[in-house]
């Protein structure tokens, strides 16, 4: 068994004129959709719109995938990926907390900011999170790059996308259990409250630094065969933008960034809201899931309610990732339907519904609980940060461990 | 100071013949858009949002405007309560109120919560409030300035009266009501008519339901969109008196209104309330009290039964 091969693609061509016509149709899609969506009158669908477009971008371009750039540490002692994620958190935790002094301005008050992904600490936040790590693993990646690698042409991606789904189902009916077992009286703990914003904002950036040394010290400057950055010839901006990947901590700046201005004006980023409103309102309408979850709607985080309309401002932000990443891929020549063997297939639907569970239960993926989760200042983001890299290291050990036995075998 | 009901009640029929040409009646009751946007600046106006939806304030808002948090901030957070008087006056005090402060109160979805804030300042006596015509959506309709800065402003000095319950209807008197061959005053139920007719227990998407359907019995069903045109402003005076005066609602008799939970029928509260001056109670227990209270009589035009087939 071998993992599939995250960073083979051509990064160095661009797309034949085909691709890059389609490319350009994708984005005029994207502009005239939201053009259409503020016309309407509803500019939060608009920007969500154009938001997700911005973070399917970054996603696609830097490669920002939290499974890959960890597999990129594990394997070859490569750090730039896992830096890039500080780079995220870290500007991320800036902006936040500028917002965070307009949205509330004392946060000792006993309230929590608005719609900020701070979620209960407790036992099933850990497990959720072992288990999404462990999904990660098996899917070779988290659900935000599945999203963008459905742009790419990854065929393999829907499967574990519906893997998700049924994930997703399955939190559902194990979450009334969960809830009074572990979840009702967890505390929700949030640094500012017991800080204040300096103290808390000094916390997190010592935090971060601490982890950006650690992972310096760690990293190996030589790496075997560095496909990610380098390009062959020196090709202008355009190439380097349009052809290259970016370097991680580049997508990470811009999606820090991109984070603050998704919660100033629209909600944190997150991308399982619309997947598990998919999943309740299937899972509701065939009577598989229970008609009342528990306390789930007073919880701030990827609120997974029963679908009113068609589009939600979460909806429009998928939609917005896909259709850029895979203009973005068009554009690099890295776009080309990857089929899906058997057993490639059956690894991505298992990891899929892993991670769906894992999402559901944890309120929150490696997007909308680690991401949206620390740049809060939530202890919920970094206790899902932990045990997500557990559980993905320790199915990485079982996996590297099955694959050499097999390869000797 | 409060004025007794009748006096209030004169008063505001005074002036509403007085401003009889205006399109949309009283002026003590309702401000303007245009009004709020000229006189912003004004330190003895205070701006008060009280929305339904959280984040909504903080995503912006009329500039200088502070946020009155309906779930936490106006009730008690234990017994099914409003808050209390001296929570209220700190409330207040901390806005930075002062017994001769203007009050505008506006808020999100039609100003319904913003309604409903105005009928717990009534209860307190404090004068000098009003509605944002519109509410929220009319400003932003309009295009008008939002601002994200939060403002702070020195303790006002504010003294609230003791609660006055003339204005708030409770559970024996609406029974008695609703038992009376010769009710007292006149119920209105302004939820949907299918939740009037029981044919729903409670719209979709709510958790607080009712263990029976229908509603109180000699109710009359005025849904309260009725109140408002498309533009979320109340109709005027006129209108509102014609469409009331239909379903059998003339102020001639005491007027009681009741929702689910009391919210949206503040909003007809307001209506019948300060705008055509009628003698109103607001109901909050509403449905969810009424419909789960053991040995009521209830009116099920559909028969819808709970529980079972």
């Amino acid at each position: 068994m071998t993992y599939p091969a995250m960073n083979t693609a051509p990064a160095h061509r661009r797309g034949g004129f085909i691709s890059q016509t389609v490319a350009v149709a994708v984005a005029l899609a994207l502009i005239a959709g939201a053009w259409r969506l503020a016309g309407m009158g509803d500019s939060t669908l608009a920007l969500s719109l154009l938001l997700g477009a911005g973070f399917g971008l970054c996603l696609q371009r830097s490669r920002f995938c939290f499974f890959c750039v960890t597999r990129d540490f594990l394997d070859h002692r490569d750090a730039r990926g896992l830096l890039g994620i500080v780079a995220a958190l870290a500007v991320g935790t800036l902006g936040y907390h500028l917002v965070f002094g307009l949205f509330l301005p004392d946060p000792g008050g006993g309230r929590l900011p608005p719609d900020a992904h701070i979620g209960p600490v407790s036992w099933v936040l850990a497990v959720a999170a072992l288990v999404f790590g462990a999904g990660m693993a098996l899917s070779g990646s988290c659900i935000s790059a599945h999203l963008y690698r459905l742009g790419e042409g990854a065929v393999a991606s829907i499967i574990a996308l519906i893997g998700v789904l049924i994930g997703f189902g399955l939190g559902f009916l194990s979450w009334n259990h969960l809830y009074l077992a572990g979840i009702d009286q967890a505390p929700v703990l949030w640094l500012p409250a017991h800080l204040g914003y300096g103290g808390s904002v000094l916390v997190q950036l010592s935090g971060l630094g601490g982890l950006a040394v650690v992972l310096m010290i760690g990293h190996r400057r030589r790496q075997p065969a560095a496909p990610v950055n380098e390009s062959p010839d020196n090709g202008g901006v355009a190439q380097k933008v349009l052809a290259e990947r970016w370097p991680t901590y580049v997508g990470g700046l811009l999606i820090g960034a991109l984070a603050v201005a998704a919660y100033l004006r629209v909600a944190p980023l997150g991308v399982t809201a619309e997947l598990g409103s998919i999943a309740r309102t299937l899972g509701n309408h065939a009577e598989l899931i229970p008609a009342r979850l528990q306390g789930l709607d007073g919880f701030s985080g990827c609120a997974t309610i029963i679908k009113a309309g068609l589009l939600s401002t979460n909806g429009a932000f998928i939609v917005g990732l896909v259709m850029a990443s895979l203009a973005a891929a068009l554009t690099a020549g890295q776009f080309g339907l990857q089929p899906a063997p058997v057993g490639k297939s059956a690894r991505h639907l298992a990891g899929g519904i892993l991670m769906g569970w894992g999402a559901m239960t944890a309120l929150g993926c490696t997007v909308g609980t680690l991401l949206s989760g620390i740049m809060a200042a939530a202890l919920s983001g970094w206790v899902f940060a932990f045990f997500c890299l557990a559980g993905l290291w320790a199915t990485w050990r079982v996996m590297g461990f099955l694959n050499r036995a097999s390869t000797r075998g | 100071m409060r004025i007794k009901a009748p006096i209030r009640r004169l008063a505001v029929t005074l002036s509403l013949a007085l401003g009889a040409s205006l399109a949309h009646a009283n002026p003590d009751a309702l401000v303007s858009t245009q009004w709020l946007a000229d006189n912003l600046e004004r330190e003895d106006v205070r701006v008060i949002e009280v929305s339904v939806n959280p984040g909504k304030f903080e995503r912006g808002h009329i500039p200088g405007a502070v946020n009155f948090r309906w779930h936490t901030d106006l009730v008690d957070t234990v017994s099914r309560d409003i808050i209390d008087r001296d929570g209220f006056e700190q409330l207040l005090r901390d806005a930075g109120v002062s017994n001769d402060t203007e009050i505008v109160l506006y808020g999100d979805s039609n100003n319904w919560f913003a309604a409903w804030g105005a009928w717990v300042f009534d209860i307190y006596g404090v004068d000098n409030v009003r509605l944002l015509d519109g509410g929220r959506n009319k400003w932003e309709a309009e295009g008008r300035p939002l601002s994200i800065r939060p403002t702070r402003y020195d303790a006002g000095d504010i003294t609230v009266a003791e609660a006055d319950d003339s204005i708030r209807a409770f559970l024996p008197e609406v029974v008695e009501i609703a038992s009376s061959s010769d009710p007292s005053a006149q119920l209105v139920d302004i939820r949907s008519a299918a939740e009037y007719e029981g044919r729903i227990i409670a719209p979709e998407g709510v958790d607080e339901l009712s263990v029976r359907a229908g509603h109180i019995p000699g109710a009359v069903n005025v849904g309260w969109s009725n109140a408002v045109d498309e533009d979320g402003t109340f109709k005027s005076a006129e209108e509102l008196r014609a469409i009331y005066a239909e379903a059998g609602v003339d102020g001639s008799k005491p007027v009681i209104t009741y929702c689910r939970i009391g919210e949206r029928s503040s909003h007809t509260w307001f209506a019948l309330s300060k705008i055509l001056g009628y003698e109103v109670k607001n109901y909050d227990g509403s449905w969810t009290e009424y419909g789960n209270s053991v040995g009521v009589p209830v009116t099920n035009l559909a028969g819808t039964v709970w529980g079972g087939q």
